[in-house]
């Protein structure tokens, strides 16, 4: 009860005039960051944080909520209509955004992540209010051997990446773990294929890959298709059957599934919204009764991988808030945003300034309604100019904007060679027709499962029952059996039928 | 018996014009903005000390800061550009301490700890061991007894890698005591804190400011601080010194110049920055957002940057940490 008094206390100024303000520029800001490739929510908030000292933290909090899951929603943009995710979450978004587009429902699909982002924001805001304290103790309950677990049970989502050939889709894989291992060794210090140069040895930032691999072959394909046949233009254009409501039912179990995935995901730190996607992506189409229409070009997709990677954002602020965990590197950035105004996350947060607390997560859930109004149609009409430019253009437009982008990471040209080097091998491969995201997911879950594998042999010195020693980890390493071993059943039951 | 003296003379005036001119530089300095390099992302820890103190300094210097970026191998990309930068006194840089020096027993840097001039410390967070509020481990004593008892059983978390204060602290503890711990470096001070509060790990090593609000709150105990006398922000928790085990061990953040800068200009610089740190509304700032301020400057700051690395040389040639 007391705590329902605190969170109405807090809403008279969320919503003075203001605030509001506030609410609607940090959206709009943070769909345009998402939809630029090789910039992030994350760089934006913390270009941002210096100039808010002078504002009032609501305020300086009003923004960073809005760009927070306006950059979510932003990331789609570029991927349904340019096959280019935005963000790194956002790649989920391309396996049925595109095709998509590409059968003439650009409209629907942009219409569909706006939607599902709103709901998955919305829902996790709502999380985030009502259970953060409760939600918490699920934090605790991962240590080393459950996060291990996780990053496998990610790793079986790979099976839906693989594409049509599935040993290309394993080279692929092993080329994101290959990756993911180059930098220092935090357990004994060792460098790895950082050949003696310095900037390797934190380790290759997985933004710089990413921008690599989905931006730059794109942009090398326009100019090719410019010169070789007629190029396939993107329409954007309305379809009666475009409506909210027309499609909500269908939608509905998609939305309720992949926020609870993506709630789930956020509120364990050190996972973050790309975990979301795949895994709520993975949950939707395992379970549909026609799963082969994924990746052609189902709304269901789209919904699933836009309402995973905004139902994380919220909800990865919990352990932000409450243990000064932040769940994501946006919720990391947001943590030094509050910090800056002298609120320092902890328990403390709660019982000092719940106005604060409260407000921000207001703000979480009114941004969210905010991408209904601001993301629908106006986006749209917005974003089908930038499609109507000529593609000579457009290819030169997008390295520029990612050379900014990722030169912007750390000041230094070092990333921006990276960056055009994966490009030409993310080109390659696509010629190959090697499927690009198992690189992504190996590269994000690799280090996560390496690290928290050492991490419990180390605490339990090599004794691998450690691994299944929790009630817990015994569940998740149940869950992965589960994936792995039953599609080989149903495989032999059919085989005999 | 003329030429001699004529090259006496010369030398006296090139001598004079060079002293003039450095003179000159002092005292219109600083006349433009001032590049203050952070070592690591925006939005950490050091980007947020940074700017929070940026606009105070600024207030007293009369002139920008602008802060530059630059990321890469624990801070030593920045470090390095620091220590080969421009000695004109346009050129500052955060440092960390002891993890800058550090690196230079682990593999080849670009600098030595001869390569800086400090400006002033801001930041000195003392090292802690803590456990959790359950724990059957009391007192540091309790820790040292049950090392010696079961040697290399006791998996103690750090919040850094292998060469990190807190592992360096550890093999003290180990060389003062005779106990063996296991040594299980988390990489950073958020994940060791949860899988310490979750009973993951039992004993964990990081900074004294990232344990107050949980000691407070009733979830965590302190067996110690590393430091040599109590410590504000813990005054009940005794050092490991009265405990009778002689370690001092924290990490400190501070601005330094590349040596060789003027003297004169390094003087404006400190100034500016110790009427910054006891500027109430600044103090109030980094109170609230439990900043350890410590600031030492001047020739104590030279003083204090000589003693953590002749311990460091100390640590490594009793236990090198790294291979």
């Amino acid at each position: 009860m007391e705590t329902l008094q605190a969170i109405f206390h807090a809403l008279p100024a969320v919503l003075a005039w203001h605030n509001v303000l506030a609410m609607v520029v940090g959206t709009l800001a943070g769909m345009v960051v998402g939809s630029l490739p090789g910039l992030t929510a994350t760089m934006a908030i913390a270009v941002l944080i210096p100039l808010t000292f002078s504002m009032s933290p609501l305020v300086a909090l009003g923004i960073m909520a809005g760009i927070y899951n306006g950059a979510m929603y932003g990331g789609a943009v570029p991927a349904i209509l340019l096959n280019v995710p935005g963000t790194p979450p956002s790649i989920v978004t391309t396996f049925d955004g595109y095709p998509l587009a590409k059968q003439g429902r650009a409209a629907l699909a942009l219409k569909v992540a706006c939607w599902s982002s709103a709901i998955g924001g919305a829902l996790s805001a709502i999380s985030l209010m009502a259970l953060a304290p409760p939600l918490v103790l699920v934090t605790l309950l991962f240590g080393p051997s459950e996060y291990f677990w996780l990053g496998i049970l990610g790793m079986s989502s790979i099976a839906i990446l693989l594409g049509k050939d599935p040993i290309k889709g394993l080279i692929a894989a092993a080329i994101g773990l290959l990756l993911g291992t180059v930098g220092s060794d935090v357990v004994t210090g060792q460098q790895r294929f950082t050949f003696g140069r310095l900037e390797l040895i934190d380790g290759i930032n997985l933004l710089v890959i990413l921008t690599g691999l989905y931006a730059i072959p794109p942009a090398i394909r326009m100019i090719e298709k410019r010169y070789s046949e007629n190029t396939e233009r993107i329409e954007i254009k309305g379809h009666p059957d475009d409506g909210f409501f027309k499609n909500f039912k269908y939608l509905l179990p998609t939305w309720l599934r992949s926020s609870l995935i993506g709630i789930g995901v956020g509120i364990l730190p050190a996972t973050g919204g790309s975990m979301a996607a795949f895994l709520a992506y993975n949950e939707v189409r395992r379970t549909a009764k026609n799963p082969e229409l994924f990746g052609k070009g189902d709304i269901r997709g789209v919904a699933a991988a836009e309402t995973g990677n905004n139902s994380d954002n919220s909800a990865a602020m919990i352990p932000a808030l409450v243990l000064g965990v932040p769940g994501s590197g946006v919720s990391a950035v947001i943590l030094a945003g509050l910090l800056v105004h002298g609120l320092q996350p902890g328990p403390q947060l709660f019982r000092d300034t719940p106005d604060i607390v409260y407000g921000f997560m207001w703000q979480m859930l009114f941004t969210s309604f905010m991408l209904f109004a601001l993301g629908g149609n106006i986006a749209t009409r917005l974003f089908s100019q930038v499609m109507r430019l000529p593609q000579v253009i457009l290819a030169p437009m997008i390295m520029c904007l990612t050379l900014v982008g990722i030169y912007a990471l750390s000041n230094d040209m070092f990333n921006v060679w990276i960056m055009f080097g994966m490009g030409i091998v993310g080109y390659i491969l696509n010629r190959l027709d090697f499927p690009l995201a198992p690189i992504v997911l190996g590269l994000v879950l690799g280090n996560m499962i390496e690290q928290n594998l050492r991490l419990t042999m180390l605490i339990h010195q090599g004794d691998l029952t450690a691994l299944i020693a929790s009630p817990l980890s015994k569940v998740l390493f149940g869950l992965c059996l589960i994936l792995c071993v039953v599609p080989i059943f149903r495989r032999l039951r059919r085989a005999k039928s | 018996m003329t030429k001699p003296r004529f090259s006496l003379s010369l030398i006296a005036a090139i001598g004079l014009t060079v002293l003039s001119s450095t003179a000159a530089i002092a005292q219109n300095y600083p006349d433009h903005a001032i590049d203050v390099i952070v070592a690591f992302n925006p939005g950490g820890g050091t980007d947020v000390a940074a700017r929070t103190i940026e606009p105070y300094i600024e207030k007293y210097l009369g002139e920008d800061l602008v802060i530059i970026n630059k990321p890469g191998a624990g801070g030593e990309v920045g470090f390095s550009l620091l220590a080969t930068g421009k000695k004109d006194g346009y050129t500052m840089g955060f440092i960390n301490l002891p993890a800058m020096y550090s690196y230079s027993y682990e593999r080849d840097t670009a600098y030595s700890p001869k390569s800086f001039t400090g400006v002033a410390n801001l930041v000195y967070d003392p090292g802690v061991i803590v456990v959790r509020s359950d724990s059957t481990l009391k007192t540091l004593q309790d820790l040292v007894d049950y090392g010696t008892k079961n040697p290399g059983a006791l998996p103690i978390g750090t919040s850094g890698s292998i060469g990190s204060s807190e592992h360096i602290a550890i093999l003290g503890v180990e060389a003062a005591t005779g106990a063996k711990f296991n040594h299980v470096p988390f990489g950073a001070t958020a994940p060791l804190r949860t899988a310490l509060l979750g009973g993951h790990i039992q004993v964990a090593a990081f900074n004294l400011s990232e344990a107050t609000e949980y000691v407070k709150d009733g979830s965590m105990r302190l067996l110690g601080v590393m430091s040599d006398k109590r410590n504000a922000m813990s005054p009940d928790t005794p050092t490991f010194r009265e405990q009778g085990v002689d370690v001092i061990s924290g990490s400190s953040r501070g601005l330094a110049v590349s040596a060789g800068t003027d003297p004169k200009v390094v003087a404006i610089l400190s100034a500016a920055v110790e009427k910054a740190v006891n500027d109430p509304e600044y103090l109030a700032k980094a109170k609230a957002a439990g900043v350890p301020v410590h600031y030492i400057g001047g020739a104590d700051y030279d003083v204090f940057l000589s003693q953590v690395s002749a311990s460091l040389d100390a640590a490594w040639a009793a236990t090198p940490w790294s291979k």
